[in-house]
C-alpha cells in the first residue's frame, strides 16, 4: 500500500516536471512560431513591394526611351522575308548589313 | 480525533489514518496543481492571438492583383503605415500639434486640436497611407498617444497606364470605379483588420500593357501634332471581343481618384457619347448590302440634293456623276448613305441598329457604358442624318463592337476587359451574313489601298489595313460648329482575315501644317491609325507580310509567349 502511494507521489511529481517543461517548451515554440509568422508576413510584404517596384521599373514609358536609344523599334516590313533567297535578292539591291542578318537566321 | 488518541494503546493504528490522510492530501494538492496548470494552458494556450485589438477596428480590404493579359502587373496591394491618436493618452496637445506640423506641412491644426480635445474618443485617424520613411519620422518624435497601424494600400506601378479602365479604390481599399469595382463585386475581396495580403489569384485583364502604351503614346503625339483637345482609341480583338487597349486622353491616375471625376477627364471610350459622323456609314452600307437592296456595284444617282421637310442634304465634294455603292462608301457621300437608309426604310434601319445592340445600354466589366442618345422622334429626317452618323450619339466602345461584327464575318462581338479563357469561344450569333462582311471588308480595304480613298494615309506596309474615315461636326450652342470636329478612323487589319479593330478619335484637331490645313479625318485620324497599327502589329505577334508572300504566314519571332512576363 505504502509503495503504491509512494509510487503515485513520485509519478505525480515526475508528471508535474514533465508538464512544466513541456509547458515551457511550448511557450518557446510559440514564440518562435510567432517570430516565423512575423518573418513570413514581412517577407510577403517585401515581395509585394518588390513586385510593384519591378513592375514600375518595367513600365513601358520607361522602357521605350531606353529601347529607342539602343536603336530598337517595331518590326517593319523590311525586316522579314518569305525566304532566304528573297532576302538575299533584296539585300543585293543595296543593303548589305540586312543580307548578313538574313543569313544568320 | 487525535486528542482522543493517546489513551488508545497501539499508536501505529492511530497514526495510520493520519498518515494516509496527509498522503492523500498531498497527492490531491499535486493533482489540483496539475489540473490548474492544464486549465491555465487550455485558456492561455493561444496567447499570441489574443493581443488586444483596438476598440475601433479599422476595416480594410485585401484585393487580388490586377495583371494584363501577359501577367504583367497593373495593380497590387502594398503595406503602408497609418497614424492614429488615442486622445485619452495624449499628454500635451500643443506639443503633438506643433511637432506633427513639422512633419506634415499641410496639417489642419484647428481640426486636429478639436479631435484631440475629445477625451472620450479613443481612436482618431491622423494620416493614412504613410511611407515607411515618414512613419519613421513621426515615430522619432516620441509622442505618447500616437501609434501606427499597418494597412493595405493599392499601388499602380504602371502609373497612368490604362487609368480609365482600372478605375480606382477608396481610402479603405474598396473598389469604387472601373475594373477595381468589378474586382469587388465579382471576384471578391477579403475584409481584413491588418495588413494581410490577399492570396487570391490575380485578375487577368484582356489589356496588353505594351499595346496600351503604344496607343497612348501615339495618341499623345497626335494630340500634339494636330493640336487636338483630346484623343481616344480602342483596340479590339474582333474574334472574341477582348479589348487589347482602351486609351483616352487626357489620361487619369488611378492613384488619384479625384482626377477621373473632372468632366474633361471622362473616359471618352465608354463614359461619353458622341455623334460619330461618317464612320457610321459602315453600318448603313452594311445594312443595305445585307438586306440585298444593293450590291457594291449598284449605281445610285447622288448628284441631286436630298430634300426632306425643311432640310437639304448635299455632298460637299460632289462627284458630278452617279456613283456605285462602293464609291459612295469610299468617297463618303452623305447623300448616297441617306439614299441607302431611305431605301431600306426607317423601320428596317432601326431594326438593324437594334440587332447590332446599338440602341440598348451596353455593359462591360468596367461598368455600364454611357447609354446611346437616340432621337426622341425617329422620322424620315432622322433616318437620313443617322445614315451618316448625326442625330445619334453613342460611346465609341459600343460602336466599335458593332463595327467588329461587320468585319469579322458577321458574328456578334461583346467587348470584354477580362481575358477570356483560351478556347472559350463565344456563341456564334450571326448579325450579318458572311457575304456582307466580305464585301464590307473589300470596300474598307479599297478605301485605304486606292489612291483616291479617304483612308489612304492609314496604309501600313504589310498589314493590309482597311477602314473608314469620319469627320463629325460637334454640336454647340445653336447648331453644329463647323471648325470643331471629332475626326475618327475605324480600321481593321489584316483585311483578308481581320483579327484586330482599331478605332481612333481625335477631338477638335486644328488644321495646321501637319494636316495640310484641314481638319478632316483623312489628314489626322487616318495617319494616326497607321502609326498605331505599325506599332501594335509586331507587339501582337503579327509580322508585316511581304506583298510577294501573301498567303504564306511567316513568323520570325514569338511575341505571343506570355510566360516571360509572368509576375507570379
Amino acid at each position: 500500500m505504502r509503495i503504491i502511494i509512494l509510487g503515485a507521489l513520485l509519478m505525480t511529481i515526475a508528471s508535474a516536471f514533465v508538464l512544466y517543461s513541456s509547458n515551457y517548451d511550448t511557450r518557446q515554440f510559440e514564440l518562435r512560431l510567432a517570430d516565423q509568422e512575423r518573418a513570413i508576413e514581412k517577407a510577403r510584404s517585401d515581395i509585394a513591394v518588390l513586385k510593384a517596384e519591378r513592375a514600375h521599373l518595367g513600365r513601358p514609358d520607361r522602357i521605350e526611351p531606353l529601347a529607342r536609344e539602343l536603336g530598337l523599334g517595331p518590326a517593319s516590313e523590311r525586316q522579314v522575308a518569305p525566304s532566304a533567297e528573297a532576302a538575299l535578292a533584296r539585300a543585293s539591291g543595296g543593303n548589305a548589313s540586312l543580307a548578313l542578318k538574313s543569313k544568320g537566321n | 480525533m487525535s486528542t482522543a488518541a493517546p489513551d488508545i494503546p497501539p499508536p501505529r493504528r492511530a497514526n495510520g489514518p493520519l498518515r494516509t490522510l496527509i498522503a492523500t492530501l498531498g497527492v490531491a494538492i499535486a493533482f489540483l496543481a496539475v489540473g490548474a496548470q492544464l486549465i491555465r494552458l487550455a485558456l492561455l494556450g493561444q496567447g499570441e492571438l489574443s493581443a488586444s485589438l483596438n476598440e475601433t477596428v479599422a476595416q480594410s480590404f485585401a484585393r487580388p492583383d490586377i495583371v494584363d493579359r501577359n501577367g504583367r502587373l497593373l495593380a497590387t496591394d502594398v503595406e503602408v503605415y497609418s497614424l492614429f491618436a488615442d486622445p485619452a493618452r495624449v499628454i500635451d496637445r500643443d506639443e503633438v500639434i506643433e511637432k506633427l506640423a513639422a512633419v506634415f506641412s499641410d496639417l489642419d491644426r484647428a481640426a486636429l486640436r478639436k479631435d484631440l480635445s475629445d477625451r472620450n474618443r479613443r481612436f482618431v485617424w491622423l494620416r493614412r497611407g504613410l511611407s515607411p520613411r515618414v512613419a519613421q519620422q513621426v515615430h522619432n518624435l516620441g509622442l505618447p498617444g500616437l501609434d501606427f497601424r499597418r494597412e493595405l494600400r493599392r499601388a499602380y506601378p504602371g502609373g497612368r497606364l490604362a487609368g480609365h479602365v482600372i478605375g480606382y479604390v477608396n481610402i479603405d481599399n474598396k473598389g469604387v470605379a472601373g475594373i477595381e469595382r468589378y474586382v469587388d463585386e465579382v471576384v471578391g475581396v477579403e475584409s481584413v483588420q491588418a495588413a494581410t495580403i490577399a492570396e487570391r489569384p490575380p485578375v487577368r485583364l484582356s489589356i496588353d500593357i505594351g499595346v496600351q502604351h503604344a496607343v497612348e503614346a501615339e495618341l499623345a503625339s497626335a494630340v500634339e501634332r494636330f493640336e487636338a483637345k483630346g484623343a481616344a482609341a480602342i483596340v479590339l480583338d474582333v474574334t472574341n471581343g477582348e479589348v487589347l487597349a482602351s486609351a483616352s486622353l487626357p489620361t487619369v491616375d488611378p492613384a488619384r481618384p479625384g482626377m477621373s471625376l473632372e468632366p474633361g477627364n471622362l473616359d471618352k471610350i465608354s463614359s461619353s457619347t458622341f455623334e460619330l459622323g461618317s464612320v457610321f456609314k459602315t453600318l448603313t452600307v452594311a445594312m443595305a448590302l445585307d438586306r440585298a437592296l444593293v450590291t457594291p456595284e449598284t449605281i445610285l444617282d447622288v448628284r441631286k440634293q436630298l430634300v426632306s421637310g425643311r432640310f437639304t442634304i448635299k455632298d460637299l465634294h460632289s462627284a458630278g456623276r452617279p456613283l456605285s455603292v462602293a464609291e459612295i462608301f469610299i468617297r463618303s457621300s452623305n447623300v448616297g448613305a441617306a439614299m441607302l437608309a431611305l431605301q431600306a426604310g426607317t423601320q428596317n434601319f432601326q431594326q438593324f441598329l437594334g440587332r447590332l445592340s446599338l440602341l440598348d445600354v451596353m455593359k462591360t466589366e468596367a461598368g455600364p457604358v454611357a447609354p446611346p442618345q437616340l432621337p426622341k422622334r425617329w422620322g424620315e429626317i432622322e433616318t437620313i442624318t443617322i445614315a451618316y452618323g448625326h442625330g445619334i450619339a453613342m460611346a465609341p466602345l459600343q460602336f466599335a463592337a458593332a463595327a467588329a461584327s461587320i468585319v469579322n464575318g458577321g458574328q456578334k462581338v461583346s467587348p470584354t476587359f477580362v481575358k477570356r479563357p483560351t478556347g472559350a469561344g463565344q456563341a456564334d450569333i450571326p448579325l450579318v451574313s458572311a457575304e456582307t462582311s466580305a464585301r464590307m471588308r473589300a470596300m474598307m480595304r479599297r478605301n485605304v489601298a486606292e489612291p483616291g480613298g479617304t483612308g489612304k494615309r492609314a496604309e501600313v506596309q504589310g498589314y493590309e489595313v482597311g477602314g473608314k474615315t469620319g469627320t463629325a461636326e460637334m454640336p454647340g450652342p445653336g447648331g453644329y460648329r463647323e471648325k470643331a470636329v471629332i475626326s475618327s478612323f475605324l480600321a481593321a487589319f489584316p483585311m483578308d482575315e481581320p483579327r484586330y479593330l482599331v478605332f481612333t478619335l481625335l477631338f477638335e484637331p486644328k488644321g495646321n501644317k501637319e494636316s495640310g490645313g484641314e481638319v478632316v479625318a483623312s489628314r489626322n485620324a487616318a495617319p494616326t491609325t497607321a502609326r498605331i497599327v505599325s506599332r501594335i502589329g509586331p507587339l501582337l505577334g503579327m509580322l508585316p507580310k511581304q506583298s510577294a508572300s501573301l498567303g504564306g504566314r511567316i513568323l520570325a519571332f514569338d511575341a505571343a509567349s506570355a510566360a516571360k512576363y509572368e509576375a507570379r
